[in-house]
């Protein structure tokens, strides 16, 4: 048996110092969460092995737009190869990767290892958290679909296209990137919210995805070689063929589908457009406020 | 089970440095830091990690991709992963059907109130506690009676009581001529029931053996000793003009703590804290310091023959 | 083949999300068939055109993955296959028993559907149902051999999988002409042409491969990924988390 320490009780000074200073509120937390969540979906500042899929993902996106903007100056012509309005429909599946990899990365992580009691107990709100993810993962598909479109641009403008040729379209394009990350942002963290393991959520989100893009494939084939009423509309089915629909009837962009046809086509599809976005984070605020914290 | 000059290395980070042990019939603990290894070495015994160089055996057969050897080794994993939507009976019993046994439900059952788990077994095994799913963990590893048991970190979430049921499970089976190996960083238990062990530190193995006679290899770090007795001051001169102690301390002992004077009573005088250099010698000399002084010792006791201060001493070496 | 293992897969591969997930693909395209069926009336070609596209191709290789992947790589993940790993059990059983539940899963959540699907849209005109039944169920049992050997290789199985199935084999699959004798699909596809027979042709219904080469290759792509993700199996190494 050994006997206790001789003195009564010794505190160590390891040099922790009391905090006096400023305490930055809400906002700021909101602001950080939203540029790491942003980060991390690119994989910055976390491993290389997470850095792979998104930054080869985006490599992918881009290098049409380079090609378009290569053939373009090579052949001399009077515009560009390629069209801004219809390249992310056209390149529909690389985006659907990135949202169904990263989604989870963002959000599934957290509810695996159970950290959202850290996050809760400083003076961040349930409702920052949701904010700072879906504009976070909303930003990070932002990145993914207007940088292309925003190579081709500026490429037109080097090859010497006339600027005033190029805006309109690249403008509609570039709005119609804010609606489809919005969208894909919401459906892809919603899915994701709702189980802890990552693969399973990376299969349910491309599953859904792609069964609308599937389903409105194989129906919009069909309706249009019968020339239905109806095939304008089924535009509504898959994000990215609504987006197109919203770009088309709303901003005027040439749409390789069937437009959907005056005021009423416009204001449907912008107004589906809106409800995914708004049901989105109403989904996500309800299940954000049933997590456990403990 | 036989460790013969075994590394692993992961690319460029050594996690077992050269280690050669054996480990025999008994509780044998493993010992070590976080990051020592313990885990990578506990992982080559049960077959599932290769070592980068030399051998792992259990009866002189390899472990390595040998599937039958699982007959004789029993592994409770760290990991808390399990098939949570089985009940705990099913669980069990689906591993003991695993290993082909002749009676899996007997043996099942029997695993199960091995570790007291019987009342709850057709619980699913997702609403168990931490220390209910540890149970359940060594209930899967005995359900076979293995020769040789490996447990990594075993009393991570287990309360009290739960912790000295295991010990004495591992205790009974240790005596029995079971070979057992667990990690720990519990000190305390590795103290009461191992009477082997395996120190390990940053890979390399540092010590083995009982860790009394451990310490008792430790000569170049002086003994240390409590005297307590009636006169500690004329004492500490008496013992620092000897030649056999290095520095002698007087230390006021106010709180009294688990020291108690020979009347029982909580004590609240002082004490010496004496550092031997020639333990020996000094041993010898110091009754006879006392005799010739006429000072009265209550206590002496050694200050530092914990397995912790073995353990301290070893890690910062 | 362990009945153990294999009734310790289903229960946690049939868990209910996943189930909800794998009934979701096959109510889908029947649903579309139904819709098919009632935009389009009765018509082969069309047929053929969703059953080629959105059945086999899009369908069959999800259901695939979420079986295949679903039935190893959660326990990987987790590190509950220790309890199947730490026991006098071939590594080969293991994966065969594993197969096996994939595979009957999705022969009840895509095989059969498929041949619904085929009986809503065009009745039993050319055995298109049948042809493309069998069709999907090689391709599932295909997709699950290789997405089984998927997961047990790499963490990510599942969109490694994905890049495989929608870059490889559609994307690549259009654009350059060689790269469709290695796709699961058209093997598949080769198969079917072989059971609805010689009306295939005029149906517009062709594979980019022979019927031979598709079962060669679906053999070499079933027996190869089962055994070597055996032989992976035997070496996973089951520490670290992430």
């Amino acid at each position: 048996m050994s006997m206790p320490t001789p003195t009564s009780g010794v505190i160590h000074d390891i040099g922790y110092r009391h905090y006096d200073g400023e305490r930055r509120g809400r906002s700021y937390i909101r602001r950080s969460l939203y540029i790491d969540s942003l980060k991390g979906a690119y994989g910055l500042g976390r491993s290389a092995r997470s850095k792979v899929m998104p930054m080869i993902l985006f490599a992918v996106m881009c290098l049409p737009a380079g090609v378009i903007v290569t053939i373009t100056a090579v052949t001399n012509a009077n515009e560009l190869v390629g069209d801004y309005p219809s390249y992310v429909l056209n390149l529909q599946l690389v985006v659907l990767i990135f949202i169904a990899s990263q989604a989870p990365v963002t959000v599934s992580r957290d509810l695996r290892f159970r950290v959202m009691s850290l996050y809760l107990s400083r003076p961040l709100e349930r409702v920052d958290y949701v904010i700072a993810k879906y504009t976070a993962m909303a930003s990070a598909l932002f990145v993914l679909t207007a940088a292309p479109l925003t190579i081709m641009f500026v490429g037109a403008l080097i090859v010497g296209l006339p600027i005033t040729e190029q805006i309109p379209d690249y403008l509609r394009a570039m709005a119609g990137a804010v609606l489809i990350s919005l969208m894909l942002g919401g459906i892809g963290l919603v899915i994701a919210a709702i189980t802890p393991r990552r693969g399973f959520a990376v299969a349910a989100i491309i599953t859904v995805l792609l069964v609308l893009a599937g389903v409105q494939a194989t129906l919009q084939e069909i309706a249009s070689a019968e020339s239905l009423d109806i095939a304008p509309y089924l535009g509504l089915l898959s994000p990215f063929t609504l987006v197109m629909g919203v770009q088309s009837s709303l901003l005027g962009a040439p749409n390789p589908l069937p437009s959907p046809p005056g005021a009423t086509g416009a204001l449907l599809f912008s107004a589906a457009a809106l409800l995914i976005i708004a049901g989105s984070y109403a989904i996500l605020l309800l299940r954000y406020r049933r997590v456990s914290v403990s | 089970m036989i460790l013969d000059n075994v590394s692993r290395w992961f690319g460029n980070v050594v996690a077992v440095n050269d280690v050669t042990m054996s480990v025999g019939p008994g509780v044998t603990g493993l010992l070590g830091p976080n990051g020592a290894g313990k885990s990578t070495v506990i992982n080559m015994m049960a077959g599932f990690l290769a070592p980068s160089a030399g051998t792992v055996t259990l009866d002189d057969e390899v472990v390595w991709r040998n599937e039958e050897i699982y007959r004789r080794i029993g592994l409770v994993p760290e990991r808390e992963g399990m098939y949570d939507t089985v009940s705990a009976w099913q669980f069990v019993l689906a591993n003991a059907k695993l290993h082909r046994l002749p009676d899996s439900e007997a043996a099942a059952q029997k695993a199960l109130n091995t570790v007291q788990m019987s009342d709850v077994k057709d619980r699913d095994i997702a609403t168990f506690s931490k220390g209910m799913k540890q149970r359940i963990k060594i209930a899967t590893a005995l359900v076979h009676d293995p020769q040789v048991l490996l447990l990594d970190e075993p009393f991570n979430g287990m309360d009290p009581r739960q912790r000295i049921q295991l010990m004495d499970l591992l205790h009974t089976m240790g005596d029995g001529g079971r070979t057992i190996l667990f990690s720990s960083h519990i000190l305390e238990e590795v103290e009461q029931i191992a009477g082997n062990i395996q120190v390990l530190v940053a890979g390399r193995h540092a010590a083995s053996g009982d860790f009394r006679d451990i310490r008792r290899l430790m000569t170049e770090r002086p003994h240390q000793y409590w005297i307590r007795s009636d006169n500690d001051r004329a004492l500490a001169s008496a013992i620092i003009a000897e030649q056999s102690a290095s520095s002698v301390e007087l230390v006021a002992d106010s709180r009294g703590g688990s020291g108690y004077s020979t009347t029982g009573a909580r004590d609240t005088t002082a004490a010496l804290h004496v550092e031997a250099t020639d333990v020996s010698r000094f041993v010898r000399v110091l009754p006879q310091l006392a005799a010739r002084h006429g000072i009265r010792l209550y206590e002496v006791s050694p200050a530092d023959e914990s397995l912790e201060s073995v353990f301290s001493y070893l890690v910062t070496r | 083949m362990n009945a153990i293992v294999a009734q310790l897969t289903a229960r946690s591969l049939l868990g209910r999300r996943r189930v909800l997930l794998l009934l979701l693909l096959p109510g889908v395209l029947l649903l579309l068939c139904g819709a098919v069926r009632l935009l389009a009336g009765s018509d082969t070609t069309v047929s053929i055109g969703v059953l080629s596209s959105f059945a086999l191709g899009t369908v069959v290789p999800l259901l695939g993955l979420i079986a295949g992947a679903g039935s190893i790589g959660p326990e990987i993940d987790d590190g509950s296959i220790v309890y199947l790993m730490s026991k006098p059990l071939s590594r080969h059983s293991i994966v065969h028993s594993k197969l096996a539940v994939a595979v009957a899963v999705v022969t009840v959540v895509a095989a059969v559907p498929t041949l619904l699907a085929g009986f809503v849209m065009s009745g039993t005109e050319a055995s298109l149902a049948v042809g493309y039944a069998i069709g999907a169920f090689v391709a599932g049992l295909a997709y699950c051999a290789l997405f089984v050997l998927l997961a047990v290789i790499t963490r990510n199985a599942v969109v490694v999988g994905l890049i495989y199935v929608l870059i490889w084999e559609s994307l690549v699959g259009s654009f350059v002409p060689g790269a469709q004798v290695l796709s699961i699909q058209q093997w598949a596809l080769a198969i079917t042409e072989k059971v609805v027979g010689s009306s295939a042709g005029t149906l517009g219904l062709s594979s980019a491969v022979s019927f031979g080469t598709g079962v060669v290759l679906l053999a070499v792509i079933v027996i190869g990924c089962t055994w070597y993700a055996g032989a992976r199996l035997r070496k996973l190494r089951l520490t670290g988390n992430e």
